[in-house]
């Protein structure tokens, strides 16, 4: 939290000097008091009241109008009963801080601070520095390194530095080629004998689309550290017709070669040495313009090798299938829709029906949602077999720029006696300049 | 820690004679522009009903990035390509909401006035979860297999 504190402190001082060349700001936030009182059976009622601010500054055109800063994070701090199990009765997160440049042409840009990376293989956090441009004949670039962010509990959960990058090739509407890769050094493998090594990925992306109405989206992944195929994750999606959407998926993970790196060894466990393989698919159709209605399928199947005692029966086989309804009207001011999803288990443990509805209003000036789910279990847990919980909430935009909402929500469910929740919210978005539509 | 302090340099120098190196053989098509240049609606976006042919920059058809279910049930893949076009609209802390190191409350709480948001963990998940990770493991893995997994801890020892 000291750390968080000072990494604000500093971001906020810094802003200083750059706010006073920079044509635009924008700052955004969003400020939460919730008030919740749960009843564990069993237990005497707990009451928690954090308050919470997320916050966010943007500031753009700086210099010689290419350059930007961009800030985010969020802090917490208990007013009635700790609302977590840490000894500390606030926290926060420097989200994210770096400066931005971006070039003229070629999609070229510089990226240098803490930032997000999704690129191919890697979706990591870094302190560090990424660059990326398209270059001639189809082919772009990236390249990042750094330091990963590490998490508070736990400072040898990640490694010592990072770096990597993807190489993609495009041929225009048709294809996209890409190899990506990253190497983490100093990664520890089991936090009881301290075993280090280092993460090294390397994979492969394809976008494919022959025709209009065909599309191939996709990759693999290889853990180089361990030999072995990581991961394979595809969808095709096929539109016959300007309303229809037709799609199949196919998922394999190997666990020794994804969970290699997990700092949760003991939810994922990289030893069974076991693989999941999911397929399925769906069917979205928009019957009329503002009225859209779906289907879907995924059939998952577990293996392990083990020995006997994992029964895949009861860790993942399983059949899930359902249907939604979405219905948007009045230009999109009324939004709503219904869903229905069920789980089947092999062995029966794994199954449950789950209904959802929800509608919305959102005028502009006024907001109002009404958002109910309901789960039944096929077996009782903790002596219940459904859960519920239903959330109203309203709100008044005091003026464009700022939102004042309210929720409240009743829930029931295996753990819970009952729990009513309040939810007091203050979201802002402003913006100095109009730079076209805030984000 | 030492390793990474000389690495940061070390790219910072690399980063900017590559650049220079390879100014040659870049692109000279214009870069996206930073911001959409008028305001969109709330609600899911169809780039198509105003925009026809590709999408500058990252060559595919403007409908490619409408955001239907299935888009947004696979928005991982076009996350991981063609970020550059999705800031455009979305600031970083938009993806935020749901992927991050660490989380302070889960997104159907933060975001309870926008129940048309596809939010994960809806409804009481601490159940929930118990089915769903059985049968998914990597589901969950992708967001707590190595990052945001502190409350996971209190359990999961």
């Amino acid at each position: 939290m000291k750390n968080t504190i000072r990494y604000l402190a500093l971001a906020i001082v810094s802003l200083l000097p750059t706010l006073a060349w920079a044509a635009d700001v924008s700052m955004s936030g969003t400020s939460l008091f919730r008030f919740e009182q749960s009843a564990f059976p069993g237990f005497t009622k707990q009451t928690i009241v954090p308050a919470t601010q997320f916050f966010g500054v943007d500031v753009d055109k700086i210099g010689d109008g290419n350059l930007s800063l961009h800030l985010y994070g969020w802090g917490r701090v208990d007013l009635a009963d700790k609302s977590t199990n840490e000894q500390n009765d606030t926290d926060g997160n420097f989200t994210y801080g770096y400066l931005l440049y971006r070039f003229p042409t070629a999609n070229a840009e510089i990226k240098a601070g803490r930032f997000f990376i999704n690129e191919g293989v890697a979706a990591e956090q870094i302190d560090g520095i990424s660059a990326r441009a398209n270059l001639k004949k189809g082919f772009a670039l990236t390249v990042f390194g750094g330091a990963p962010v590490k998490l508070d509990r736990d400072r040898h959960s990640k490694g010592d530095y990072i770096a990597g990058g993807r190489l993609g090739y495009r041929l225009a509407g048709i294809l996209e080629l890409g190899v990506s890769g990253l190497h983490e050094g100093n990664v520890t493998l089991d936090p009881a004998s301290g075993a280090k090594d280092d993460r090294q990925l390397v994979g492969g992306d394809i976008w494919f689309s022959p025709l209009r109405m065909v599309e191939l989206n996709g990759h693999s992944f290889y853990n180089a550290a361990t030999d072995g195929i990581s991961e394979h994750s595809y969808s095709l999606s096929l539109k016959p017709l300007k309303t229809v959407t037709l799609s199949g998926v196919y998922n394999e993970q190997h666990f020794k070669n994804y969970f290699t790196y997990s700092n949760l060894r003991s939810l994922f466990n990289p030893d069974t040495d076991g693989e999941l393989k999911s397929y399925g698919g769906g069917v979205t159709w928009a019957l009329l313009a503002p009225l859209e209605v779906g289907a879907d399928y995924r059939r998952y199947n577990r293996t392990s090798s083990i020995n006997n005692s994992f029964n895949t029966d009861n860790n993942g086989n399983s059949n899930r299938y359902g249907m939604d309804l979405r219905l948007i009207l009045l230009d999109r001011k009324v939004r709503s829709g219904i869903s229905y999803h069920r789980s089947e288990g092999a062995s029966g443990f794994n199954s449950y029906h789950e209904v959802r509805s929800f509608g919305m209003y959102d005028s502009g000036r006024y907001v109002a949602s009404l958002d109910g789910i309901v789960q039944l279990y096929k077996y009782n847990i903790f002596n219940r077999h459904q859960a519920y919980e239903l959330i109203g909430s309203s709100g008044y935009r005091l003026f464009p720029e700022l939102l004042l909402s309210g929720d409240i929500s009743y829930t029931r469910n295996p753990r819970l006696n009952d729990e009513l929740r309040g939810v007091l919210r203050l979201t802002f978005n402003y913006a100095v300049a109009n730079k076209g539509a805030k984000k | 820690m030492r390793g990474a302090k000389l690495y940061i340099p070390f790219l910072l120098i690399a980063c900017i004679l590559a650049v220079t190196a390879c100014s040659h053989i870049f692109s000279t098509e214009a870069s996206l522009p930073a911001w959409h240049p008028e305001a969109l609606g709330e609600g899911r976006v169809d780039c198509s009903e105003c925009h026809e042919d590709q999408v500058r920059g990252v060559m595919k058809a403007t409908a490619t990035f409408k955001h239907s279910t299935e888009f947004i049930k696979q928005h991982r893949f076009y996350a991981a390509r063609d970020g550059l076009l999705c800031s455009i609209c979305h600031a970083s802390s938009f993806c935020n909401d749901c992927h991050a190191n660490q989380t302070e409350m889960k997104p159907p709480i933060k975001l309870g006035n926008r129940p048309d948001r596809e939010l994960i963990h809806r409804g009481d998940y601490l159940t929930l979860h118990m089915i769903d990770g059985k049968i998914d493991p990597v589901s969950c893995y992708r967001c707590h297999g190595r990052a945001n997994n502190e409350k996971c801890i209190r359990c999961h020892k």
